[in-house]
């Protein structure tokens, strides 16, 4: 066995290189900045490219261009640096290009507090793409889930050509645990689904039927083919047709608009990642996710000692909404904890729908920990 | 992969013409756009560039609508004045990471130019293979002709209707001083265009073209602008023409970036996992608050102790609190040490407290801590913060005077976890001395010593 002293955020990195991730574009910042450092100093080791940019638009720019090339690539940031980021992170939707982005949250607003934790960006996150397109965003709460949700969310980044975010926190991204190497699976993410020239030639291909963003039917991937491949990319921005065409309100580019969305919600039910402790007979739920579901567990077992019986439900795959699964642990259910580092509830005002008339109650506060006690007394009241 | 070579293979049938076929070109009539493409277009076929080798990378304005006008290159469209951050990634991934054969092309006007400016700007520190081609006709002409932040004073644009009255900025001169190796600057009517364009292509490394033009829609109407006048222009603002940098000297990032990292090192080389003893140690869940001041070591002690505690097979976790500098002000780490997986991180009443000094027993007091003691716990502080403080609680230690202000909290520890039987001391001391080296470590072993000998702990 062999134990370690790692912080989320090194686990974030590491996960990442064991799911192959080669590029690595990064600018400091507080607490997300352990990230970039670990890869600075592991990823060229690993014949991979970590480099800094020179602002975050840049770093995230890079990474998506890298991607393009078809390396797997991921950046890390924080609020602040989200704001920048997410002109190119909506590009990354439009053009389907898989990246993986470490959204390490501190308190806002605006640069807020550089060292205090939150919870604060997950609404920010999800709804940082113009139209309301689904972004999947991961949220680890041990340095052990940074490693295993890290290579997932480059599993889901490829697999769906879309950007997925990482959703840390300060506390989760720098606090330091026992990590325990044999637990590691030792697998890389599943890659993109590539194009392939069943021709065998050499010639450039133009192909009339078949584009940068082919598909048959709007829930299908398109095949990835890379800037410097045999295929002609045609990647953009802007409105386009499956050719990469641009084109204005084409009946063809309103189905490319759809089947952004919908290549992601046809598949919501694979894209569950929730750490469930379901109680046989329990009229109440916690649900967390992220730094306070380890407040929100040491809660639930010290509830069930008291002889209250209670079901707890961590999210880790925080978008797409695991609905049906939230809606499977609401049985015999009639009360609702939604614990929570941000004020407004950001998150229980989202699951809040999928409760079926349950009462939903939130434990709210920013500034320090939510605490084991601060549930319970939820729980209790 | 060799130095300074870029494996660009040639078409392999002959290409006669990069455009999509009957290419029509959606700019205004007498723009100097559709001059720049066509011999854009002249430059690739002389190069004869095999077209999966080539990428054109544009974005917003009217010169981003390029894109659609070439078939035989990969393009890729992006956001406005982004275009050289996208293909910068594009030339660092294949060329670090792939077969080094991509040659990247970027159209961008002027306004892109300077929204995007720091991206070229480290295009240029980086040195990576693009070429920009800035096609400056000094406004936004998709948008109704606003000024830009190259159009030259006393214009007349929608945005300046009584003349613009803020001077432009020279961009060939801001890039070749970030390095750009190759830099021109010439008209979209210039007889060298043609052969400004192939050497620009053909530089294996960054180079910037300002191509200056008419708008003839709002720039050319406004300011009665000639060709001539043009040329009046570039005079007024000392806007050389001409091959203005070609310099071979400035190797590539690819080469420097192998050149550094060449050796494939040994990953984690920081920390290798911990040896395992069977000392002593708690039974139970033990929470510690380590407080001192920022640039003494105390986060850095303090993970000490979570290793010797990994050593002995327990579960820790060490959550750590600074203000925002990293060298100044208190420094934190609260601290569980358990035989079992640890859920909530935070600590609500700490079996242990260790101040090394002020700093840190200030920090305690704002931040509330001291409200939160439980009759059980245990205070160790130094001797010389805040004397007047009395409580049964309080083990007063002279931990700056022994084992001096960088070790403090490291002895303090040492000491702790040796009295309270939390884990072994020796393993702190082996860390230490890995981590530190020998002196360090015989430092703390001499100082626990003479505690002990003077009484230890009061």
């Amino acid at each position: 066995m062999a134990l370690r002293l790692r912080t989320g955020n090194q686990m974030i990195a590491q996960g990442a290189i064991q799911a192959g991730c080669r590029f690595f574009a990064g600018y400091p910042i507080t607490p997300a900045t352990g990230i970039f450092k670990t890869m600075i100093d592991e990823l060229p080791g690993e014949g991979g490219v970590a480099l800094s940019a020179p602002d975050e638009i840049s770093a995230v720019a890079y990474c998506i261009g890298a991607s393009m090339r078809g390396v797997k690539a991921m950046t890390a940031t924080s609020g602040p640096g989200w704001a920048l980021m997410t002109e190119s992170v909506q590009y990354a939707v439009m053009t389907e290009t898989p990246l993986v982005i470490a959204l390490v949250q501190r308190l806002g607003p605006s640069t807020g507090g550089a060292t205090q934790g939150a919870q604060g960006d997950v609404l920010l996150a999800e709804f940082a793409v113009s139209g309301g397109y689904t972004l999947p965003i991961l949220s680890p709460s041990t340095a052990q889930e940074c490693f295993d949700l890290t290579i997932l969310a480059f599993t889901w980044s490829e697999l769906l050509r879309t950007p997925v975010v990482l959703l840390s926190d300060k506390e989760v991204g720098m606090t330091a645990e026992r990590v325990d190497d044999d637990l590691l699976r030792n697998v890389t993410s599943q890659d993109r689904l590539q194009w392939r020239n069943r021709s065998g030639g050499l010639e450039f291909m133009k192909p009339k039927t078949y584009g940068t963003y082919s598909f048959d039917c709007v829930q299908e991937i398109p095949a990835f083919t890379p800037v410097g491949g045999e295929m002609k990319v045609t990647a953009t921005g802007s409105a386009h047709n499956k050719q990469g065409k641009l084109q204005k309100n084409s009946p063809e580019t309103l189905e490319v608009l759809k089947h952004l969305e919908e290549k992601i919600r046809w598949r919501e039910n694979d894209l569950v990642k929730v750490d469930a402790d379901i109680q046989n007979g329990a009229k109440i739920l916690v649900m967390s996710y992220g730094i306070t579901s380890r407040a929100a567990k040491d809660a639930v077992a010290e509830s069930r000692k008291r002889g209250i019986r209670v079901s707890f439900l961590g999210i880790q795959s925080l978008f797409p909404v695991p609905s049906r699964t939230i809606t499977e642990s609401l049985q015999g259910v009639g009360r609702v904890v939604v614990a929570e580092e941000n004020l407004p509830g950001l998150y229980r005002s989202v699951i809040e729908r999928h409760c079926n008339g349950a009462r939903v109650l939130g434990v709210n506060k920013i500034g320090s920990l939510i605490t084991p006690n601060d549930i319970l007394n939820a729980v209790q009241s | 992969m060799t130095t300074e070579s870029r494996t660009i293979t040639k078409a392999l049938a002959p290409i006669a013409s990069y455009f999509v076929k009957d290419v029509k070109f959606p700019f205004c009539k007498g723009c100097g756009h559709t001059n720049i493409l066509r011999r854009l277009n002249e430059a690739l076929v002389e190069l004869q560039l095999s077209s999966r080798d080539v990428a054109l990378v544009t974005d917003i304005g009217c010169i981003g609508l390029s894109d659609g006008l070439f078939e035989a290159v990969h393009t890729v469209h992006t956001t406005h004045g982004r275009s050289t951050a996208f293909a910068t990634g594009i030339a660092l991934a294949d060329s670090v990471l792939a077969d080094r054969r991509l040659k990247i092309i970027v159209l961008i006007g002027d306004g892109g130019a300077m929204i995007g400016l720091q991206h070229l700007v480290h295009a240029a520190m980086l040195n990576v293979d693009v070429t920009v081609l800035v096609c400056n006709n000094f406004v936004y002409g998709m948008t109704g002709g606003q000024s830009s932040s190259f159009t030259p004073e006393e214009f007349l644009t929608s945005t300046t209707p009584k003349g613009n009255i803020v001077p432009p900025a020279d961009l060939c001169e801001i890039l070749r001083h970030s390095g750009a190796p190759f830099v021109a600057r010439t008209l979209a009517t210039d007889r060298e265009l043609p052969s400004i364009l192939r050497q620009a292509i053909d530089f294996l490394g960054f180079a910037v073209v300002e191509i200056l033009e008419l708008c003839t829609e709002f720039a050319v109407p406004a300011n009665e602008l000639t060709g001539k006048k043009l040329l009046e222009e570039a005079e007024k603002n000392r806007w050389k023409l001409g091959i203005l940098e070609s310099r071979a000297d400035r190797a590539l990032f690819v080469d420097r970036y192998e050149r550094t990292n060449g050796a494939k090192e040994l990953s984690h080389p920081e920390q290798s996992s911990v040896r395992r003893t069977k000392s002593a140690v708690v039974r139970r869940a033990v929470s510690i608050v380590v407080a001192g001041s920022a640039g003494e070591g105390v986060q850095s002690a303090s993970s000490l102790l979570c290793q010797a505690a990994l050593s002995a097979n327990l579960y820790v976790t060490q959550k750590n609190d600074n203000p925002v500098t990293q060298g100044s002000g208190f420094s934190l780490s609260e601290i569980w040490l358990s035989p079992r997986p640890v859920g909530f991180t935070g600590i609500e009443k700490p079996d242990f407290i260790l101040v090394s000094s002020e700093d840190g027993l200030r920090e305690l007091g704002l931040q509330g801590w001291m409200d939160r003691l439980s009759p059980k716990t245990r205070m160790y502080l130094d001797d010389t913060v805040d004397p007047t403080m009395v409580d049964d609680r309080i083990v007063r230690v002279p931990l700056r005077s022994t084992f001096g202000p960088r070790s403090a909290t490291l002895g303090g520890l040492a000491l702790m976890a040796s009295e309270q039987n939390i884990v072994d001391p020796k393993m702190l001391v082996a860390l230490a001395a890995d981590r530190y080296g020998e002196r360090t470590a015989s430092g703390l072993t001499d100082g626990l010593k003479r505690l002990s000998a003077g009484g230890g702990a009061g």
